[in-house]
């Protein structure tokens, strides 16, 4: 055992473990298809993509965030057999907005350890059937006590997250909004996006305001959609491509489920989830050695929030960098070249493993037009959740 | 198919739905229940593990030990972040509200309250002090402090 900031970690895997295949429908505010149907064509796609069928398929890992958005309870058994869980051993994992990374980390561990050969791994959210809307799911995360009385809102924290990292770092609205603009654009290039736009600085800061420092151009939409990832161990995996993308490292971390317990201006639980996936890949100096990363981006600070906390920019840094254009899809290190939760959309777990897909792409050479200009070899998808305190991260090689 | 372009969800073919619990009964837990009587008591408390004080005060540590309740006595607070409330959840325009973190100064952790002040009065590292509402009025819950005032 070795511990790894203070996380004790066995590090020792049966057996290696890659990606071989991926699949995303459109992300859309409002699909026709069930959450059943988006996990199946999500499915498809990914065994379409890897040559393989449901027969092919060991074990099933499903991520769905709150059941609450469905309208659905139990909602990751009822997916189960849109996303082929039906006779096979079936989990589905959850942890909040970072559920979407999680899946293939929890499908890491399924083939790692020597259980399964195959692993299908699929997220899927469908937002639109909470109405009025649903934001109003959040209102029963907070303390009946101590904070539902004042009538809170999630955007209320997410403002004074970012308030604070302007305090922190001196960063002003326009810097934040340059996020915005470059996640939109880069969006403009993803087949399944739902916000994608060509828009300037202006554009964000004359959006309206909805919770200052927030505008609305600021946040990622709401949406529908499903994506999926297929896991085999070394042995299947050589067989079934000749370009596996190996899952070099993962990490998880959760940071005080008090919110003001937490210094807001730095993601500390993205940090030490970084540090534990740098450390089984090997990774010593983040900022060289990723060629290309997907920062968790709901809101465009959270991009910045999320860069450095990935240790891609010292603390405070990255809004500079991010103006010299050092986070493009052809500068020096290209952050969500998808187009993020901003561009492409925000079906909560189905977002991050879009993110986790993209990386998938980007180390095969073939994002098509999304593809970063630079030669890429190791890659990092991330996201962020639960009671704004959980991060998960994945690092994959070609 | 995407039917993004229906605005209203009602034009698009679907089945209402609704929850058919429609009301939750929670129980405040072991010091949310004392927090409770102190604020009715014009009083804040903090919970001490070691040197530390944390606000509010929860039953246990961060180290998993029992924790010890205490009073906070600070008489000033720190504006940590802050925020203006100009809309309500459904977008309908609010009279301007300053909602803050507020860390007490010898404390770790912090209360999430609205703010007396004009939002451009207000700045990070701000110092503000607790305004609890008359006897009578409080209720055991974060509104029996009606807001936090700059001190």
């Amino acid at each position: 055992m070795r511990e790894v900031m203070g996380v004790r970690m066995n590090l020792h895997v049966k057996d290696r473990v890659a990606v071989v295949g991926a699949g995303i429908t459109l992300f859309r505010r409002r699909l026709l298809e069930t959450p059943r149907e988006l996990a199946w064509e999500a499915a498809k796609m990914a065994l379409d993509n890897a040559g393989l069928t449901l027969a092919d398929i060991d074990c099933v890992v499903i991520g769905t965030a709150p059941d609450a958005f469905d309208g659905i309870h139990f909602n990751g058994e009822y997916l189960a057999d849109g996303a082929g869980g039906y006779g096979k051993p079936t989990v589905r994992v959850y942890v909040g907005g970072g559920t979407g990374v999680f899946v293939p980390i929890a499908a890491w561990w399924h083939v790692a350890s020597g259980l399964c050969n195959t692993v299908l791994a699929v997220a899927e959210e469908k937002m639109s059937p909470a109405h009025p809307h649903p934001q109003g799911v959040f209102a029963y995360i907070w303390d009946p006590v101590l904070e539902r009385p004042l009538g809170p809102n999630l955007i209320w924290i997410f403002a004074m997250e970012m308030r604070r990292y302007m305090h922190r770092c001196g960063a002003t609205k326009e810097d934040i909004a340059l996020v915005s603009v470059k996640n939109k654009r880069n969006a403009l290039d993803h087949p399944a996006a739902q916000a994608a736009a060509n828009i300037t600085v202006e554009d964000v800061l004359n959006s309206e305001t909805l919770v200052w420092p927030v505008n609305r151009l600021d946040i990622s939409p709401v949406s529908d959609g499903a994506a999926a990832l297929i896991l085999a161990r070394e042995r299947e995996a050589r067989r079934i491509t000749d370009t596996p993308i190996w899952v070099e490292g993962i990490g998880w971390s959760l940071d005080n489920t008090h919110w003001y317990n937490r210094e807001l201006g730095y993601p500390r639980y993205v940090q030490y989830a970084a540090r534990m996936a740098y450390r089984m890949a090997g990774i010593e100096r983040p900022w060289k050695e990723i060629d290309v990363a997907e920062p968790y981006d709901p809101f465009d600070y959270k991009e910045l929030h999320h860069i450095e906390g990935l240790m891609l920019a010292r603390p405070c840094e990255a809004p500079e960098l991010l103006k010299e254009g050092w986070f493009d899809r052809d500068g020096e290190l290209p952050t969500s070249p998808s187009g993020g939760l901003l561009g492409v959309g925000n079906p909560i777990a189905a977002a991050g493993l879009m993110k986790a897909a993209e990386i998938f792409w980007q180390l095969r050479y073939e994002a098509g037009r999304r593809q970063a200009k630079k030669p890429v070899h190791k890659g990092v998808a991330q996201a962020w959740g639960d009671l704004m305190q959980v991060g998960t991260v994945i690092v994959m090689s070609n | 198919m995407s039917w993004d372009k229906f605005w209203k969800a009602s034009s698009v073919k679907h089945y209402p739905g609704k929850m058919e619990v429609e009301k939750y009964v929670y129980t405040p837990g072991i010091h949310g229940l004392e927090m409770a009587k102190a604020l009715k008591e014009g009083r804040i408390l903090g919970m001490r593990c070691g040197d530390t004080v944390y606000v509010p005060p929860r039953t246990f540590c961060p180290d998993g030990e029992r924790g010890e309740l205490v009073d906070v006595t600070d008489e000033e607070w720190i504006v940590a972040a802050f925020t203006v409330i100009t809309r309500d959840m459904y977008g309908n325009p609010v009279e301007p509200q300053v909602v803050a973190l507020v860390r007490p100064i010898d404390a770790e952790g912090g209360l999430f309250h609205y703010i007396n002040a004009e939002p451009d009065e207000v700045w990070i590292g701000m110092r503000v002090r607790p305004v609890f509402r008359p006897e009578g009025e409080r209720r055991g819950l974060i509104t029996d402090i009606r807001y936090f005032e700059p001190a």
